[in-house]
């Protein structure tokens, strides 16, 4: 495995202030490395810090302190090597299924024959050929977060970053995009983070599953997971790896 | 499933019907106590038939107030309209612009809330005094009014837009012109239109209440005048046409809005 | 690595995904100095433009008669009686209004017969502003304070109608299933669902009606009446003196502001456990 370091992250911290003017920690010295074409999971409890976490990696937030630096640069500001995908209401719904894939390209000035084709090849990727001039509110859950998907994709981005993208499905369906994300990432490999609360799904996914603590968030603990893909999920191997990090896992709070 | 779609199909029917047989039934008592057994005076409410007679004469009549109905709602429309689209013309981009810029939030903001507290029927004499009794004071009463409801509308419009969806744009890259003209405006529109819809319909009021006041033609005047002439008849034709011309007006932005914001429920 | 010549620099973000929170105090310094500038500058323009002065009184001369009408009557009454006048029409034709129309909304928006019976007149006197039924009440109740009460009613009516009748309307079918299966009647579906459910719109109409009727009130005074904030407008544009405009329109506007607050803290109190209530 090539083990160039893509997404480094240094001793990040970032506190709020609350209303009675107390500060409140989300994040406390995180630091990670995900190198080139690594699939990452962070799973921690609660609702605490990732969705901040994943906003500062891509340049959304600030963090109190800390950098991030992704391919080598300093992340000061969402750029579009960084893509993300969250877990709910990310597709424009006023734009088409092409139009939101294209969205991207669109907004860089990519000539639209250019564009097009490349986001008709991740439209055809995550099965939704046909559906390109639905909009998304004529879409199941399962087939909106495709669409995020192909988005990301079809925007050609250095890192992937999925905060719980497949939080908001039953469990059907979550099976079904779980395999279908696997698949798609082994075709086009990508460097991933992905944030979970789903320790199956992490295992499933990861190359690295990197565990956190609950408020503020730090690392607790990493586990390398070198089962062949795709994974069997009844396999006695994989229950054995799920029953060591749920020992460690306080999924309680 | 066949079956439950033909009793709602059927049901649909029976209220439809009973809708009808209500609104016959209210022209009927209405009839009764007016023509047949004459409970009140003609003078404080005709029939429906002398309602109806005068509704149509006064296509052609122009007595006793001086202009026929459809002079009255030409009048009343052309006020309206020009009022209306230079307050949406002002108030969509000054309302996106507030909510998109932090310094204009901060200091119109205040002066705009004060501005929006005047009840509306209170622009009518502020106008009246400025402009005098015109067609200008008129239109800049109309003006004023559906700015208000329209620049809330745009500004709330921005303000809600999801902020996941500004993340996921500035994230494939966009610019903050692109963040405002792909993201913020298309996700406004629905809330856009609401204020444009509000505004046209305090705008239609507000011509009614100018006219009464001031003026010599159009439905408020209409309606003024002859309460002054005791035609309680016309007074109606005057009330009904107010609300007809309303309602056509808000089914026209509906139908205009149904075709612009596309993609919602 | 993190050297300072490769973080570019910050693009301003726009107001409504910037981080730092404008805290209550900042805005309040704002919304003065804002307000003060606007003082300033209309006084400014007062004393230095000569034309403006004519037609459009100054801060000064404005806050001067307001204090003056205090003591002073202006026809019959003080500032404070004409107040008082107002909110006696507003508070018996907005209360008349505010009962029939949540009644007629919620009959409207439960129940398929009692829409089907009621809707073919509602819609049609719907769409017919309250201002348009001045002649029509005068004809109905004369020149005294029962064609005021019924034209704030009328306008009250209609918006806690429609209101009422979205809010039935838009009971969770979950809910209502969820009852029936627990054996509720269709009674105790309406006084424990539909009707609890209802209640943050029911309160949204009840708000919206509430400033409307500041509004209307200026429509219910001009049928003849010699008290009131809106009769102290419609006096000073009849005698061309704007001053009384303004102090007019200032006073129904803070009338307003009150009102509303009052009825959005007697909301949070009704209904804490909605979100509109938070």
């Amino acid at each position: 495995m090539n083990n160039e370091v893509v997404i480094k992250c240094e001793n990040i911290s970032k506190t709020f202030p609350t209303a009675d003017g107390t500060a409140f920690d989300v994040i406390a010295d995180f630091s990670i490395e995900v190198n080139k074409n690594e699939f990452v999971v962070l799973i921690g409890p609660g609702q605490c810090g990732k969705t901040t976490l994943i906003n500062i990696i891509a340049g959304l937030e600030e963090a109190t302190s800390g950098i991030v630096t992704v391919g080598g640069e300093l992340v000061t500001e969402p750029d579009p090597k960084i893509g993300v995908v969250y877990q709910e209401t990310n597709l424009f719904p006023w734009l088409t299924v092409m139009g939101n894939v294209e969205f991207g390209p669109k907004a860089q000035g990519e000539s639209k024959a250019s564009r097009q084709e490349r986001a008709q090849k991740y439209i055809d990727l995550v099965g939704l050929t046909g559906f390109e001039n639905q909009h998304p509110n004529k879409l199941s859950g399962g087939m909106q977060q495709r669409v995020g998907i192909a988005r990301v994709y079809t925007n050609e981005p250095l890192v992937l970053l999925l905060d719980e993208p497949f939080g908001h499905l039953d469990a059907q369906t979550r099976y079904l995009m779980e395999e279908e994300l696997e698949k798609i990432w082994r075709q086009e490999r990508r460097t991933v983070l992905f944030v979970t609360n789903n320790l199956e799904e992490a295992i499933f996914l990861a190359d690295r599953i990197v565990l956190m603590t609950n408020c503020p968030s730090t690392v607790k603990q990493e586990y390398i997971i070198d089962l062949p893909r795709p994974r069997d999920i009844t396999s006695r191997e994989f229950l054995k790896i799920r029953e060591e990090i749920s020992k460690n896992l306080d999924l309680t709070s | 499933m066949k079956l439950s779609k033909m009793k709602k199909k059927n049901n649909k029917v029976k209220y439809i019907l009973i809708s009808i047989i209500s609104f016959t039934v209210f022209l009927i008592i209405w009839y009764m106590v007016t023509d047949v057994f004459k409970l009140v005076k003609p003078i404080s409410l005709p029939s429906p038939v002398k309602v109806l007679e005068s509704f149509i004469n006064k296509f052609t009549v122009k007595r006793p107030d001086g202009s026929t109905l459809q002079a009255h709602v030409l009048s009343s429309l052309r006020i309206v309209l020009t009022g209306y689209i230079a307050g949406s013309i002002v108030g969509v981009p000054l309302g996106i612009f507030m909510a998109w810029n932090r310094k204009a939030d901060m200091f119109i903001r205040p002066v705009f809330d004060w501005f929006r507290s005047v009840p509306g029927m209170g622009w009518i004499p502020v106008m009246i005094l400025i402009f005098g009794i015109n067609i200008a004071s008129k239109a800049a009463i109309v003006f004023a009014i559906s700015f208000v409801a329209i620049l809330i509308n745009s500004y709330s419009g921005i303000k809600n837009t999801n902020p996941v969806h500004m993340w996921v744009a500035q994230t494939f890259g966009a610019s903050n012109k692109q963040l405002l003209f792909r993201v913020a405006i298309p996700s406004a529109l629905p809330h856009i239109f609401t204020g444009l819809r509000q505004g046209l319909n305090q705008a239609w009021a507000s011509v009614v209440a100018a006219e009464m006041i001031g003026s010599n033609r159009g439905l408020g005047y209409m309606i003024q005048m002859n309460r002054e002439n005791s035609r309680a008849d016309l007074i109606i034709v005057g009330m009904l046409s107010i609300g007809l011309v309303g309602t056509i007006l808000s089914f026209v932005l509906q139908k205009f809005e149904d075709k612009y914001v596309r993609g919602r429920h | 690595m993190a050297t300072s010549n490769n973080i570019k620099k910050k693009k301003t973000k726009p107001a409504i995904i910037s981080e730092d929170q404008i805290t209550k105090k900042q805005s309040t310094l704002y919304a003065f100095i804002s307000f003060a500038v606007v003082v300033v500058l209309w006084q400014l323009a007062v004393l230095f433009l000569p034309n403006f002065g004519n037609i459009f009184p100054g801060p000064y001369d404005v806050v001067a008669l307001m204090i003056k009408i205090v003591k002073e009557p202006v026809g019959r009454l003080t500032l404070f009686a004409h107040l008082g006048w107002t909110l006696k029409r507003i508070f018996i034709g907005y209360i008349i209004g505010a009962v029939i129309g949540v009644i007629t909304g919620l009959a409207m928006g439960t129940s398929k017969l009692a829409n089907a019976i009621i809707s073919p007149v509602f819609e049609i006197l719907r769409p017919i502003p309250a201002i348009a039924w001045v002649p029509m009440a005068i004809l109905w109740f004369g020149l005294g304070e029962a064609s005021k009460y019924f034209i704030i009613g009328f306008s009250t009516f209609v918006i806690c109608a429609l209101n009422s009748i979205a809010g039935a309307r838009a009971t969770s079918e979950k809910l209502k299933g969820a009852a029936r299966m627990l054996g509720a009647s269709e009674r105790q579906l309406f006084s424990k669902i539909i009707l609890p459910s209802s209640v943050p719109q029911i309160f949204a109409g009840l708000q919206i009606s509430l400033s409307a009727s500041c509004s209307t009130i200026l429509a219910a005074e001009m049928v003849r009446s010699e008290e009131g904030a809106g009769w102290l407008i419609l006096r000073g544009m009849n005698t061309g003196n704007m001053t009384l405009v303004l102090v007019g329109l200032i006073v129904i506007s803070v009338t307003g502001l009150i009102l509303a607050t009052v009825m959005r803290a007697i909301e949070r109190k009704a209904i804490s456990w909605s979100f509109r209530g938070k």
